[in-house]
């Protein structure tokens, strides 16, 4: 019997968005994978959303604060993990 | 519900390739079931579970709080999403599993990754699906090598059995706790 495989992650991420646009796990791993493409910006906006969706999203903060870092902007990098800090409090 | 004795919350993540049996090891230990369909973890998912142990110093009852962070096994997103996933870490089960040969090894590198961002914490290994003997790939000495350089405790487990999974998630708890000390 053939071992069955993992699909690929940008796979999984456009079927779920496909059965609902407001899927956070998927909108997180897409603004990761914006990111890594080197599309910070997209990432960071599709991230907003899903900090609107969803405040307590597990790391969410703290990958806005490496976004922001990334981004040059130092301040709005702290408030990030200052809430980051308060959500895994 | 509170048993009046000290209470403490851990963080614990689960580390290793997609399809190792991570969601299903936790599945096994906070609901004691388990699914043989497999669906890929996208992001993270966090479970919580409480257990009273006896603090390995001083035999004192401790509650605790185990906040268990089952993380998808995609190593292209690894590095990016290190300081997401792993800030405040303090414990890892680095899951490999017993029918692919190459799991064991990829956990040097979700091990570095978490590492990174918390530090040297104690790590516990799990070799996973021990219930598929027949399919098996890593012999137990390769995995006692493996383990032993790097100062790890290993057991076997299988999710679907339930073998070794709590003797699992209580050892890296009393490792935590010996190392907190």
């Amino acid at each position: 019997m053939p071992r069955p495989t993992r699909p690929e992650t940008s796979v999984l991420v456009r079927e779920r968005l496909a059965k609902d646009a407001n899927d956070v796990d998927a909108l997180f791993v897409l603004a990761a994978m914006r990111t890594q493409a080197g599309r910070v910006d997209e990432g960071l906006s599709i991230l907003d959303r899903v900090l609107v969706i969803d405040p307590s999203y597990p790391g969410a903060w703290f990958f806005k604060e490496k976004l922001h870092r990334m981004r040059g902007e130092p301040d709005e990098a702290a408030s990030a993990r200052v809430r980051g800090e308060a959500e895994q409090a | 519900m509170s048993t009046g004795h000290e209470m403490i919350k851990l963080k614990i993540c689960m580390a290793g390739e997609a399809m190792v049996g991570k969601t299903s090891l936790i599945r096994r230990f906070v609901l004691d079931e388990y699914d043989d369909r497999y669906t890929a973890t996208l992001g993270t998912k966090i479970t919580k579970k409480r257990v009273t142990v006896e603090h390995p110093a001083d035999r004192r009852p401790l509650d605790v709080d185990l906040i268990l962070w089952d993380i998808m096994g995609t190593p292209t997103l690894r590095d990016l999403l290190k300081e997401a996933y792993y800030h405040g870490a303090q414990g890892i089960l680095g899951v490999a599993d017993l029918t692919r040969t190459e799991t064991l090894h990829e956990l040097d590198d979700w091990s570095r990754s978490i590492r990174e961002v918390a530090g040297d914490i104690p790590t516990y290994v799990v070799v996973n699906k021990v219930d598929l003997k027949e399919q098996r790939q890593l012999d137990e000495a390769a995995i006692q090598e493996h383990c032993r350089v790097r100062n790890a405790p290993w057991t076997y487990t299988s999710a679907k059995t339930g073998e070794g999974v709590e003797e699992a998630f209580q050892g890296l708890v009393g490792r935590i706790l010996r190392h907190r000390d």
